[in-house]
C-alpha cells in the first residue's frame, strides 16, 4: 500500500520536448502510465485504467501527481531571469531508491573521491560547518552557507575556486542546488535533480539546469552533467541497504551529513516512506 | 558501501565514497571531511584473520588459528561464481571426489591429455557459490578455464527448476 502522502506529491515523468503523439510508456511508483501529446498540443498522462492524471509542465519537464495534489509544484524564480540558459540534460536510469538518488545529490563530502579533480580534490576534503533548516512556510529542507574548494566547479570556470552552495529539497524526489556562478559573480547557477520513482529500487534521474553561461556549447554542458551523474551511479547502485533508512542504526553521521539527516527526518515526519525502510540499518 | 569497493593506500583501506580511512585493526583513523576530528572508536569495521597458501586467500574469524588445507602441487587458476545449489554443482562433476568439505578433485580430459583439477567451493548465499579452481603447474590454464566455463553453463542450465 503506497501511503497517501506519497501519492499526493508531484513527480517528473518525461522531458516535454521529447513527447509526441506516440508518447512514452513509463511508470510511477510501480504504476504504469502513458505520457503523450494530444491533438490540441497539450501533454496528458493516463494511468493503466485510462484515467487522466493531474499534469504540470514546468522546468522543461512533465510532472504528474498519481493521487490528489496536496499543493502546487515548487517554483524556481531564477529560471525566469533573462539571459538564463535552461538545459534539459536527458535521463539517467539508476538501480537505486529514488530517495538515495536525492540524498547523494545533497552530499558534498564525496566530491574529492567520486568527482575527482572536477568537483573536488584531495587534500581539499574538509567540509566546513554550514547551516541547515526545515523551512516551515514552504515545508522544504534548506542548507545554506556551504563552502567547498573545487578544481573545476563548472564548465564556465577557468580554474579552481571556493564555491558557495545552497541546497534545497523542494519535493520528496526533487532537489535544487544553487552554486557560485563564475560568469556572473553575485548570481547563482541553478542545478536541479528531478527523480522519477519507477519503483522503490529503480528511478529515472532527470537533471536540469538554469545557468548564466553564454559561451559553452549546449552539448558540452549536458555532457558535463551526465558525466557527473554517471560517476554517482556507480556509488548509488552499490549502497546498502537498498532502501533509505529513516531510523538511526549502525550509521554514524558526522557534521558533514547535516543535510542528509534533515532530509531523512523530513521524509519520516511527512510519512514519505516509498523507497525507505523504517527499521534501523 | 562495502569497503571491498574501496582503495588501498599504504597500510589502510579507504572507503570509495567519502574516503574514510581504516587501519589494519579495523578502526577508522581519519574522516577526510573532518581532518581535525579523532574518529570515535565505535566507527570500526569487522576484522577477520586471513592467510595465503598457493595463491589462495583464506579468511576466518578474528583470533582463530587457521587449519589451512594442503595445496602443495596445485596452482591457483581462477575464481568463478556459479548460480546453483551445492547439489547441482556436485551433479555436474561426475568422477570428482569430495576429498574434504568444500573440496573436490578430479581428472578432466582436454584434447589428448588428462588434467587434474581441484575445486574449493565457497557458499556465498543460497543458490550462489564461488568456485576457486586450482590445477597442476604444467596444465594448459586457458583450456582448463574454458572447460570450467562450459561446466558452469551446463550446471546452470541443468539445475533443478
Amino acid at each position: 500500500m503506497i501511503p497517501k502522502a506519497v501519492m499526493d506529491e508531484w513527480y517528473p515523468v518525461a522531458m516535454a520536448s521529447l513527447i509526441g503523439a506516440q508518447g512514452r510508456q513509463t511508470q510511477i511508483l510501480g504504476l504504469p502510465i502513458r505520457v503523450f501529446r494530444q491533438a490540441d498540443g497539450a501533454i496528458a498522462v493516463h494511468g493503466a485504467d485510462g484515467k487522466a492524471l493531474p499534469v504540470i509542465l514546468r522546468f522543461g519537464h512533465v510532472w504528474v501527481c498519481p493521487g490528489t495534489p496536496a499543493h502546487d509544484l515548487f517554483t524556481v524564480p531564477e529560471a525566469d531571469q533573462p539571459g538564463r540558459r535552461l538545459v534539459d540534460c536527458g535521463v539517467v536510469r539508476v538501480k537505486c531508491s529514488p530517495l538515495r538518488a536525492v540524498e547523494n545529490f545533497l552530499d558534498i563530502a564525496h566530491f574529492p573521491f567520486v568527482h575527482t579533480d572536477i568537483l573536488g580534490a584531495e587534500p581539499h576534503t574538509e567540509v566546513n560547518r554550514y547551516e541547515v533548516q526545515i523551512r516551515e512556510d514552504s515545508d522544504e529542507v534548506w542548507a545554506t552557507k556551504v563552502h567547498f574548494y573545487q578544481p573545476q566547479a563548472a564548465k564556465s570556470a577557468a580554474g579552481g575556486i571556493v564555491t558557495e552552495y545552497m541546497y534545497r529539497v523542494a519535493a520528496p524526489t526533487a532537489a535544487v542546488l544553487y552554486k557560485t556562478c563564475p560568469a556572473r559573480p553575485g548570481e547563482w547557477d541553478v542545478i536541479g535533480i528531478f527523480v522519477q520513482p519507477l519503483s522503490e529500487e529503480l528511478c529515472d534521474v532527470w537533471p536540469w539546469m538554469a545557468l548564466y553561461d553564454d559561451t559553452t556549447p549546449m552539448a558540452s554542458l549536458i555532457q558535463f552533467q551526465q558525466m557527473i551523474f554517471l560517476q554517482d551511479r556507480s556509488i548509488l547502485e552499490n549502497q546498502i541497504p537498498r532502501l533509505l533508512p529513516l531510523d538511526p542504526g549502525m550509521e554514524i553521521p558526522t557534521q558533514a551529513d547535516l543535510t542528509s539527516i534533515a532530509y531523512r527526518r523530513w521524509l519520516k515526519r511527512k510519512g514519505l516512506t516509498y523507497g525507505a525502510q523504517m527499521v534501523a540499518a | 558501501m562495502r569497503l571491498s569497493h574501496g582503495f588501498v593506500r599504504g597500510e589502510s583501506l579507504n572507503c570509495i565514497y567519502h574516503g574514510w580511512v581504516y587501519g589494519a585493526n579495523g578502526g577508522c583513523s581519519r574522516i577526510p571531511a573532518h581532518p581535525e576530528l579523532v574518529p570515535p572508536a565505535s566507527i570500526k569495521a569487522e576484522v577477520f584473520s586471513c592467510a595465503q597458501a598457493n595463491g589462495v586467500m583464506f579468511a576466518g574469524p578474528a583470533g582463530a588459528t587457521m587449519d589451512l588445507p594442503d595445496l602443495v602441487g596445485w596452482r591457483a587458476l581462477r575464481s568463478m561464481p556459479f548460480e546453483c545449489s551445492q547439489q547441482d554443482l556436485e551433479q555436474g562433476l561426475p568422477g570428482f571426489a569430495a576429498v574434504a568439505p568444500g573440496r573436490f578433485e578430479g581428472k578432466v580430459t582436454l584434447g589428448g591429455t588428462k588434467a587434474q583439477l581441484c575445486l574449493l567451493v565457497q557458499e556465498l548465499a543460497l543458490g550462489k557459490r564461488m568456485v576457486h579452481a586450482l590445477c597442476g603447474p604444467q596444465h594448459d590454464a586457458v583450456a582448463l578455464s574454458r572447460w570450467l566455463e562450459a561446466l558452469r553453463l551446463r550446471v546452470e542450465e541443468e539445475k533443478a527448476a
